[in-house]
C-alpha cells in the first residue's frame, strides 16, 4: 500500500465521519434551546411560578408610575423643556400630538401591565397547590395593579378600550369604553382585591390593604364621592402604620420612608439610569432635559411652602441662556437612597380628606380641613392657616397640593379634576387648547386598531 | 469518454500507447522572450502542465490529443496534436477576459459560459484607492451595486446594495463569503457611538485579495439559496501559482488626510444679534438671558477648526507567493494605518495570510487559508451623540472656548463651557479612551478526492473567528465621566468582550461528463453546516479615585455588568446544481438549494431555492454571420431565494426576566408566532452579452425583476394586546432594474486607452403591507411622527414630513400645507416628501499607458437621490433653543414684515417654525472624482541591478472634487448605517475625506 492510497482511506473515512457528524448534529442545529428565555408553556403552571410571575406584574407596573409624574407634572405648569427630545419639546411649548413618545408610552406600559395581569388573573385560579396566602395576594396585587392602571388610564386618556382577558386576536379589535364602564371595572378590580391583599406588605414597594385604600380614596375624590374618599383617607391614615416624617427633607432624600403607603422600588441594578425614557433622574438632574416652571420654583420659596422647598435645588453652573438653574430634587441616582417613585403616602391622604372635608362644608375647626392642611403645614415648619372660606379654602388645597406633592405627578390630573385648568393654564402657556385636558390616544393605536378609527380625542 | 478515458490511462505506463511527448515555446507579441506560467492542458482531461520561465514546455499527450493554452489575461488557444511533437504558440493578449474563470461559490465557470449574472472585480480595480475594507471596494465598479459610506470615519460603517434592498428589517446587507466562509459584516462593537459604528469587513485587508464576484441573480445566488437575496459577494484570496519563480512584492503607500467641507456657522457676533432678535420676538428680555453684547462675544471660536486635523495615512505590505509541481503558496504581511480627521480617531490593521496548496498524491489535494488581523480602532462619539466630536463642535457656541487660561481643557460643570446639552469638543476627543480591538481569524481546510478524473470529492471546513475587546474610560471631564452623576460622576470605565464566530462545513460531489462533441455536463451535489456562535459580557465601573486610575479594577462601584451567550443557531443545506451545454450555444443551469433554518418553528423550518438559468450563444449559429461580433449571448434566469435573517425564537411566546425592588421575576418578552416563515424573493433577469471585434469592445446590458414576499417584520398590532407587535411575515416588496456595463480598448497603440464604464438604475416599491399600516422609521421629527416612513406603493428609504410652502412676507412664519383642511398643523398633514433612493448610480474610469507611465482616472455618481438634512434642523432652528450654533443660512432669515425669504422669522423657544418639513430635503446628487492615480514603472535597466525585476511609483489621491448641489457637507452620508428604511440622513455626520498619497510598488523575482 502506497501513501497516496493510505491517505485515500483515511480520507474517505473521514468523508464517512463529516456525513455521519452532519447527518447527527442537524437536530442541535434546527432545535437549540433557548437560553435565559421561557417559554409561555412553562409560565404559571406550578406554585413555584406564582412569585416570579408577582414579581413580573410589580415590574410591569413601575414604569407607569414615573409617567404619570411627567404626564401629571409636565402637561401643566410645574415644568419646563431645556433639552434636545421633540416628545419633550412638544409637551414643554404645549405643541402635543398623538405622534408623541411619552403619550405612546405610558399607553404601552398600562396596557403591558394589563395583559401581565389578566394573565394572572385568567391563569392563576387553575394552577394547583398553591397555597391560599400566596395565591390571594397575587390574585389581590393582579386586581389591584389593573384597576389602578385603567384608573390612570382613564384620567389621562378618557375612556380606553377596555381588555380584560389574554386573547391577542380579540385585543387587536377593541373600541373605546366608556368612563362609566372603565369606572365600573375600576371598582370591581378594587373590590377583588379588598379581602386579598394581605394587611401589611413586606414593605412600601408592594401593594397591601393601604395602599388599597388609599387608591379607593383617590378613586373617590376624582368622582367627588366626598364622605368616602374621607373615609377611605381616614382608614388609612388611622391604620397606624404610617406616621409623617419629621422632616420633610427625609421625604426627598430618601425611600421607604414612614409615610411611604405604596412606591415603586429601584435599587442599584435595576435603576433606568440613562437608559430609558423615563429615568426621571437622568431627565431632571442628568441631561436635565426638563426643568422646574419658574412660578413652581417660587411656590416653593414662598413661606407657606416652608421645608418643601427642598423639593427642588440650585446650581449657579446651570443657570445659561433660558436655563433657570433649578432641578427637581426627589429623584436620585442609583447610588442614592431616593430613586424610588410614590404612588400613594401619608400627606396625600391628608390632602384628600382635607379637600373631602372643604367639600362636605367641614372647613374648619376641629377635624376639619384645617386640621389636615395644618398637620402638613406644621410638618414643613409653614404657618398655619387661619380661618378661611371654604373657597379660599379649596384655591389653598390646591396651592398645598403643589407644594407637598410637587413633582409626584398630580397637578395636570388635579387642575383637570377641578375645572381649573381653562384658568390656569392659558396664562402660563398661550398654546394651551381644552384638548390637552385629555392626552391623544396615541397614533399607533389608531393606525392598528381598527376600532379605534375616528375614535381620538376631540382637537388632536 | 475515450479521451477522458485515455488521459486517464497515460499516468500508468503499462498501458500506454500512442501518445508523446510534445514540447514547445510560448511566447506573446509583448513578451517575445516567452512567456511563463501559461497552463498548457489535454482537452477533456485534467492533466497540465506550465510553461517555464523561459515559456517552455513539455507534456505527454495522445497523437491525436487537443492541447488547449490558456492564460489569464490572453485568449485561450486550442491546438491539435495531429502527430506533431513540437508547437509553438503565439498567445493573443485578450482585450477582453471572456476566458477568466468566475467562482461561483461551489464550483467555478467560464466567464464565457455564464448564464446567470456575475460581475467579477478584480484587485487591480481598487489598489490603490485609499480604502479599509473590502466593501468600500465595491464602490462604483458594478452595475447595481450601490455602496455608501456613512461617514469618513475610518473603518466606520458602509452599505452595499445589490440590486436594491429586498428586505424592511430583516437585514440588507449582502451576504460576504471569503474563500467558502460567509463572514460577519455590520458593526462588531457592543456599544453606541452615534452613527459611528464599525465594519467587520474593515479588518479583511483589500490587498490579500484576488477578486471578487457579485453575484446579482436567482440562477448565479442559487448555492447560497436561503441568505442570498441581499446579493452574494465573494471574494477570494491570492494564492501563488504552480511551477512560478517565487515573487516577493513590496507595497509602500502614504498619504495625507484631510476634512473635505467645512459647514459655514455664525461667528460669534453674528450669533449674539440672532439670538438677542429670537428672545425679542419671544417677548423676552435678551439681556437677562445673558446675551449681552461685548460680553458674550467677547471669543469667537470655530469649533470645526478646533476638533479636525489632517491624518496621517500609512501601508505596508510584503508578499511571497510562488510554487513547483505540486506545491504552492502565497505569505504575506501588512500593516496599514491611518488616521482619522477628528481629533484622537484612528484606524489601526495588521495582518497576515498564509494560502498554501499541497497535490499530495495524483487524486488527492490539501489546500489551506489562514488569515489573521488585528484591529484597533481609537473611536470617537458623533452624529446624535451630545458628547460627539464633530456633532459637538457644529453645535457649539462659538461664545465658549475649549482650554481655560491656563491651557488646561474645559470640562462639564465650568462656566467656560457649560456643559448640556454640549460638551467641550476638543474634551470629548481627547479626554475618552474608546479602544476597540479587534481580532480576526479566517482559516479554512479543503481537501479534493478525485475519484474518477470526472468525479471529484471535495470537503472543506472553514470558520471566522471574531474576538472583540472593547476598553474605554470617560475622565471626569467628561460629559458621561463627569456631567452625568447618574451614569460615571466621577470616571466611568467600561470593558466587553465578545467572541462571534461562524462556522462551515460541506462537502460536494462533482461530476463532470462529455458526451458527444455537442453534449456535455457537469453538476455537483452538496451538503452544509453553517452555524454561529456567540457570546460576550460586559462590565461598567464608576467612582475613580482620580482620573489618573482607567481600569474598573480601580473603580468604587462596579454596579453593572451583563454576560450572554446567543443559542448556537444554525443552517442545515442541501444543494444541487447541473449545467448542460449543447455545442457550446445552448446552455443551461439548474439549482436547488433546501435550507432548514433554526430561526423557524417545525411548520415551516425548511425554505426552497430553485432557480434555473439558460443562456443562447446567437454567435454560435449558422446563420449568424457578423465577423466583427465575436461572441453575442442571450441569457435569463428565474428562480428563488431567501431571508431567515431574523432574531432566534421568534415562533415562540417567550419570556423575559425582570426584576424589581430587589427581587427578580419574569415579564412576557414577545407572543407567539408559530406561523413566521422564510422570506423569499422570486428573482427574474434578463441579460444580453455581447464582445465585438475580438474583444475591444465588451458590453452587457441586463435587466431585472424581483419581488420579495413575505417580509419578515414585527407587525406593528396595538398596545392593547400586551405586545408592541408580532413577528410576522407582513409584507410584499419589488425592485426592478436595468443594468449596463460596457469595457472597451478606445487606442491601443503607444498609447493604450481603456473605458470601464457601468450604469444602474433601480425602482424599488413596497406593494404590500399587512394591514395597510405604514410603519415609521429614522428619527422622531418636530410635530410628525417620525422621519421616514415604510408605506404601500412608496419606495424603502420614503421621507415623511410636513409641506413647507414658505415664509409668510407679512408675519415671517412658516407655512405648511393644511393637508387635511382642519385648520390645524399636525402630524395628521405630514405627507411623503421624497425618498432617499437614487434614480440612477454608476462609475466611469479610464486608464491610460504610454510607455512606463500609466494613469487612471475613476468616477462615480449618484443621481436623483435626496438627503434628509437634518443637521439644519438644529443650525436653522428659527429660535427654538439658544444652544446650537446656526449656519450661514440663518442670516436670510425674515426679519421685518415685508421681507420675501425662505428663512422664516427667529422665535425663542417656538418650534412651529422649524417642523419637519421637506425644507430640510435636498437633491444629493453626486459625481465624484473617486481615485485619480498616476504612476511610473522604473526602467528595467536601472531596477536590475537592485535584483529588482519591476519597481513602479505612483501618486494617488481619493476624493479629489465632488460636484454637488447639496448644501451639506457631504452629499454621501447616512447617520443611521446599515439602515434601508432610513438611509441618506445627515445628522452631524462626518463627511467623507480626501487622502492624497504616494506610493510604492516593488517586485522582486
Amino acid at each position: 500500500m502506497n501513501q497516496a492510497t493510505h491517505i485515500t482511506i483515511k480520507l474517505n473515512r473521514f468523508i464517512v465521519v463529516v456525513i455521519i457528524a452532519t447527518a447527527l448534529s442537524c437536530n442541535s442545529i434546527l432545535e437549540p434551546e433557548p437560553i435565559d428565555l421561557l417559554t409561555d408553556e412553562v409560565v404559571l403552571n406550578e406554585p413555584k411560578d406564582v412569585p416570579i410571575v408577582e414579581i413580573g406584574m410589580y415590574s410591569a407596573f413601575r414604569p407607569i408610575i414615573p409617567s404619570v409624574v411627567i404626564a401629571g407634572d409636565f402637561t401643566a405648569d410645574m415644568l419646563l423643556h431645556n433639552g434636545t427630545f421633540s416628545q419633550y419639546r412638544e409637551l414643554g411649548t404645549k405643541q402635543i400630538t398623538s405622534a408623541n413618545a411619552s403619550v405612546t408610552a405610558l399607553w404601552g406600559s398600562i396596557y403591558n401591565l394589563i395583559y401581565l395581569t389578566n394573565f394572572v388573573i385568567e391563569r392563576l385560579p387553575e394552577v394547583a397547590g398553591v397555597r391560599s396566602v400566596d395565591r390571594n395576594r397575587v390574585m389581590g396585587a393582579a386586581h389591584f395593579l389593573r384597576g389602578y392602571a385603567y384608573f390612570i388610564a382613564l384620567q389621562t386618556y378618557g375612556g380606553v378600550p377596555l381588555v380584560t382577558a389574554t386573547s391577542i386576536e380579540a385585543n387587536r379589535n377593541v373600541p373605546r369604553a366608556s368612563e362609566t364602564e372603565i369606572l365600573q371595572l375600576i371598582e370591581a378590580d378594587f373590590t377583588a382585591a379588598q379581602d386579598k391583599l394581605p394587611d401589611v406588605p413586606v414593605n412600601a414597594g408592594f401593594a397591601g390593604k393601604q395602599a388599597l385604600h388609599a387608591a379607593w380614596a383617590k378613586f373617590h375624590l376624582y368622582q367627588g364621592n366626598w364622605a368616602q374618599a374621607a373615609a377611605f383617607a381616614t382608614e388609612v391614615i388611622n391604620s397606624g402604620l404610617y406616621e409623617l416624617e419629621s422632616n420633610f427633607a427625609t421625604l426627598v432624600n430618601t425611600d421607604f420612608t414612614r409615610e411611604a403607603i405604596f412606591e415603586m422600588g429601584y435599587t442599584l441594578n435595576d435603576d433606568p439610569g440613562t437608559s430609558s425614557t423615563i429615568g426621571l433622574n437622568n431627565l431632571f438632574v442628568g441631561r436635565r432635559e426638563i426643568i422646574p416652571s419658574n412660578q413652581t420654583v417660587l411656590a416653593l420659596a414662598s413661606t407657606e411652602s416652608g421645608d418643601r422647598f427642598a423639593s427642588i435645588k440650585f446650581n449657579a453652573n446651570n443657570l445659561k441662556g433660558n436655563d433657570n438653574g433649578w432641578s427637581v430634587a426627589k429623584y436620585g441616582t442609583a447610588d442614592e437612597n431616593n430613586n424610588n417613585v410614590i404612588v400613594f403616602r401619608l400627606a396625600e391622604m391628608h390632602l384628600i380628606r382635607a379637600e373631602a372635608r372643604a367639600r362636605l362644608g367641614s372647613v374648619s375647626g376641629a377635624n376639619s380641613a384645617t386640621t389636615d392642611i395644618n398637620i402638613l403645614r406644621a410638618r414643613a415648619k409653614a404657618p398655619a392657616i387661619g380661618t378661611v372660606t371654604q373657597s379660599q379654602m379649596l384655591a389653598l388645597i390646591e396651592n398645598e397640593r403643589v407644594y407637598e406633592l410637587a413633582y409626584e405627578g398630580h397637578r395636570w390630573y388635579d387642575l383637570v379634576r377641578t375645572g381649573r385648568a381653562a384658568t390656569v393654564m392659558p396664562p402660563f402657556n398661550s398654546n394651551w387648547r381644552a384638548a390637552y385636558e385629555r392626552w391623544p390616544i396615541p397614533q399607533r393605536e389608531l393606525q392598528t386598531n381598527p376600532a379605534l378609527v375616528g375614535n381620538q380625542n376631540p382637537g388632536y | 469518454m475515450q479521451k477522458l478515458l485515455l488521459t486517464y490511462l497515460l499516468l500508468l505506463p503499462v498501458y500506454a500507447f500512442s501518445q508523446l511527448t510534445v514540447s514547445g515555446k510560448i511566447t506573446a507579441v509583448t513578451d517575445p522572450s516567452g512567456l511563463p506560467g501559461v497552463n498548457i492542458t489535454i482537452k477533456g482531461g485534467t492533466q497540465g502542465t506550465i510553461s517555464d520561465l523561459d515559456g517552455q514546455y513539455s507534456i505527454v499527450a495522445p497523437a491525436d490529443a487537443i492541447l488547449v493554452f490558456s492564460f489569464v489575461g490572453y485568449r485561450t488557444q486550442e491546438i491539435s496534436v495531429s502527430g506533431k511533437i513540437r508547437i509553438d504558440v503565439l498567445l493573443e493578449e485578450n482585450a477582453q477576459q471572456l476566458s477568466e474563470v468566475i467562482v461561483t461559490g461551489y464550483a467555478s465557470v467560464s466567464k464565457r459560459d455564464l448564464t446567470g449574472s456575475i460581475v467579477s472585480v478584480k484587485s487591480d480595480k481598487f489598489k490603490e484607492i485609499s480604502i479599509n475594507g473590502v466593501d468600500q471596494a465595491l464602490q462604483g465598479q458594478v452595475a447595481g451595486v450601490q455602496v455608501t459610506q456613512s461617514s469618513g470615519t475610518p473603518g466606520g460603517g458602509i452599505a452595499v446594495r445589490i440590486r436594491g434592498s429586498t428586505s424592511i428589517s430583516a437585514g440588507n446587507r449582502p451576504l460576504f463569503v471569503v474563500d467558502g466562509i460567509p463572514v460577519e459584516t455590520g458593526s462588531l462593537s457592543a456599544r453606541n457611538f452615534g452613527g459611528q459604528t464599525d465594519n467587520a469587513l474593515a479588518m479583511i485587508n483589500p490587498n490579500d485579495i484576488e477578486s471578487m464576484q457579485v453575484l446579482k441573480d436567482a440562477s448565479a445566488k442559487a448555492m447560497y439559496g436561503s441568505r442570498a437575496s441581499n446579493g452574494v459577494v465573494i471574494i477570494t484570496t491570492k494564492r501563488g501559482s504552480k511551477n512560478s519563480n517565487t515573487k516577493i512584492t513590496l507595497d509602500v503607500q502614504r498619504g495625507v488626510i484631510d476634512p473635505v467641507n467645512k459647514l459655514k456657522l455664525l461667528n460669534a457676533t453674528q450669533l449674539l444679534e440672532l439670538q438677542r432678535e429670537a428672545a425679542t420676538n419671544a417677548g423676552e428680555n435678551p439681556e437677562a438671558l445673558g446675551l449681552i453684547p461685548g460680553i458674550t462675544n467677547g471669543v469667537s471660536t470655530d469649533w470645526q477648526d478646533e476638533v479636525l486635523r489632517s491624518g496621517i495615512m500609512q501601508q505596508y505590505q510584503v508578499a511571497v507567493s510562488g510554487g513547483d509541481n505540486n506545491t504552492t503558496f502565497y505569505v504575506s504581511a501588512n500593516y496599514r494605518n491611518e488616521e482619522g480627521v477628528q481629533l484622537n480617531n484612528s484606524f489601526e490593521r495588521m495582518g497576515a495570510t498564509l494560502n498554501f496548496d499541497q497535490q499530495v498524491s495524483r487524486k488527492i489535494n490539501l489546500g489551506t487559508n489562514l488569515t489573521l488581523s488585528r484591529t484597533l480602532n481609537n473611536r470617537v462619539k458623533g452624529d446624535n451623540f451630545l458628547d460627539g466630536v464633530y456633532s459637538g463642535a457644529i453645535k457649539s457656541l462659538p461664545y465658549y472656548v475649549p482650554y481655560d487660561e491656563n491651557g488646561k481643557l474645559i470640562g462639564p460643570g465650568s462656566g467656560m463651557y457649560a456643559g448640556f446639552p454640549n460638551f467641550n469638543p476638543v474634551a470629548q476627543a481627547l479626554l475618552p479612551r474608546f479602544e476597540t480591538l479587534t481580532l480576526k481569524l479566517i482559516g479554512g481546510l479543503h481537501a479534493t478526492y478525485e475519484i474518477k478524473p470526472n468525479l471529484r470529492l471535495k470537503g472543506q471546513v472553514s470558520i471566522d473567528y471574531n474576538d472583540i475587546t472593547e476598553d474605554q474610560y470617560e475622565s471626569s471631564q467628561t460629559a458621561i465621566g463627569g456631567f452625568l452623576p447618574s451614569v460615571g460622576g466621577q470616571g466611568y470605565g467600561v470593558f466587553i468582550a465578545q467572541a462571534a464566530s461562524n462556522m462551515v462545513s460541506n462537502l460536494t460531489l462533482s461530476y463532470s461528463k462529455k458526451f458527444s462533441d455537442k453534449h456535455s455536463f457537469s453538476g455537483f451535489i452538496g451538503t452544509e453546516v453553517f452555524r454561529t456562535f456567540y457570546n460576550g459580557g460586559s462590565v461598567q465601573g464608576r467612582i475613580f479615585p482620580s482620573d489618573d486610575f482607567t481600569y474598573i479594577t480601580s473603580a468604587g462601584v462596579v454596579d453593572a455588568g451583563s454576560s450572554s451567550k446567543s443559542p448556537p443557531g444554525g443552517l442545515f443545506s442541501i444543494f444541487a446544481e447541473g449545467r448542460y451545454d449543447y455545442d457550446d450555444r445552448f446552455l443551461v443551469t439548474v439549482g436547488m438549494r433546501t435550507d432548514g433554518s433554526s430561526n423557524f418553528g417545525p411548520n415551516n423550518r425548511f425554505g426552497y431555492f430553485p432557480a434555473i438559468s439558460a443562456g443562447w450563444r446567437i454567435s454560435q449559429e449558422n446563420f449568424f454571420n457578423a465577423s466583427a461580433i465575436t461572441d453575442l449571448k442571450l441569457r435569463g434566469s428565474y428562480g428563488f431565494t431567501g431571508n431567515e435573517r431574523i432574531a432566534a425564537f421568534q415562533f415562540l411566546g417567550l419570556w423575559n426576566a425582570a426584576t424589581y425592588n430587589g427581587n427578580s421575576g419574569v415579564v412576557p418578552a414577545n407572543t407567539a408566532n408559530p406561523n413566521i416563515k422564510w422570506e423569499t424573493t422570486r428573482e427574474m433577469n434578463l441579460g444580453v452579452d455581447l464582445e465585438l471585434w475580438q474583444g475591444r469592445l465588451q458590453t452587457s446590458i441586463e435587466v431585472y425583476h424581483n419581488k420579495t414576499s413575505d417580509l419578515l417584520l414585527n407587525r406593528p398590532y396595538p398596545f392593547t394586546t400586551g405586545f408592541g407587535g408580532i413577528p410576522d411575515n407582513i409584507g410584499d416588496m419589488e425592485n426592478k432594474g436595468i443594468e449596463w456595463s460596457a469595457t472597451s480598448v478606445n487606442i491601443d497603440k503607444a498609447v493604450r486607452w481603456t473605458t470601464t464604464v457601468n450604469i444602474s438604475k433601480n425602482l424599488n416599491k413596497v406593494l404590500f403591507l399587512a394591514d395597510s399600516i405604514p410603519l415609521y422609521r429614522g428619527y422622531t421629527a418636530e410635530g410628525v411622527d417620525a422621519t421616514n416612513i415604510v408605506k404601500e406603493g412608496h419606495p424603502l428609504g420614503t421621507f415623511w414630513g410636513l409641506n413647507y410652502l414658505g415664509v409668510n412676507p407679512a408675519t415671517g412664519n412658516a407655512i405648511y400645507e393644511d393637508v387635511n383642511g382642519d385648520g390645524l398643523i399636525n402630524n395628521s398633514d405630514a405627507m411623503v416628501i421624497g425618498n432617499a433612493q437614487p434614480k440612477w448610480i454608476g462609475g466611469i474610469t479610464n486608464t491610460f499607458n504610454y510607455k512606463r507611465f500609466d494613469a487612471s482616472v475613476f468616477f462615480q455618481f449618484s443621481y436623483g437621490n435626496k438627503v434628509l438634512n437634518f443637521t439644519k434642523a438644529t443650525l436653522v432652528n428659527m429660535g427654538a433653543d439658544l444652544q446650537s450654533n446656526q449656519s450661514v443660512e440663518a442670516l436670510r432669515r425674515w426679519r421685518k414684515p415685508g421681507d420675501v425669504t425662505d428663512i422664516p422669522r427667529y422665535e425663542l423657544n417656538s418650534t412651529l417654525n422649524n417642523l419637519h418639513s421637506n425644507r430640510l430635503l435636498e437633491d444629493a446628487s453626486y459625481l465624484r472624482l473617486k481615485n485619480l492615480s498616476i504612476g511610473y514603472t522604473l526602467p528595467p535597466k536601472l531596477t536590475q541591478r537592485w535584483m529588482i525585476d519591476q519597481a513602479r511609483i505612483y501618486v494617488a489621491a481619493t476624493n479629489l472634487f465632488t460636484f454637488t448641489k447639496y448644501t451639506g457637507s457631504d452629499p454621501e452620508v447616512s447617520t443611521l448605517d446599515g439602515s434601508t428604511t432610513a438611509q441618506g440622513i445627515d445628522f452631524f455626520t462626518l463627511p467623507q475625506v480626501r487622502t492624497i498619497s504616494m506610493g510604492l510598488n516593488i517586485t522582486l523575482r
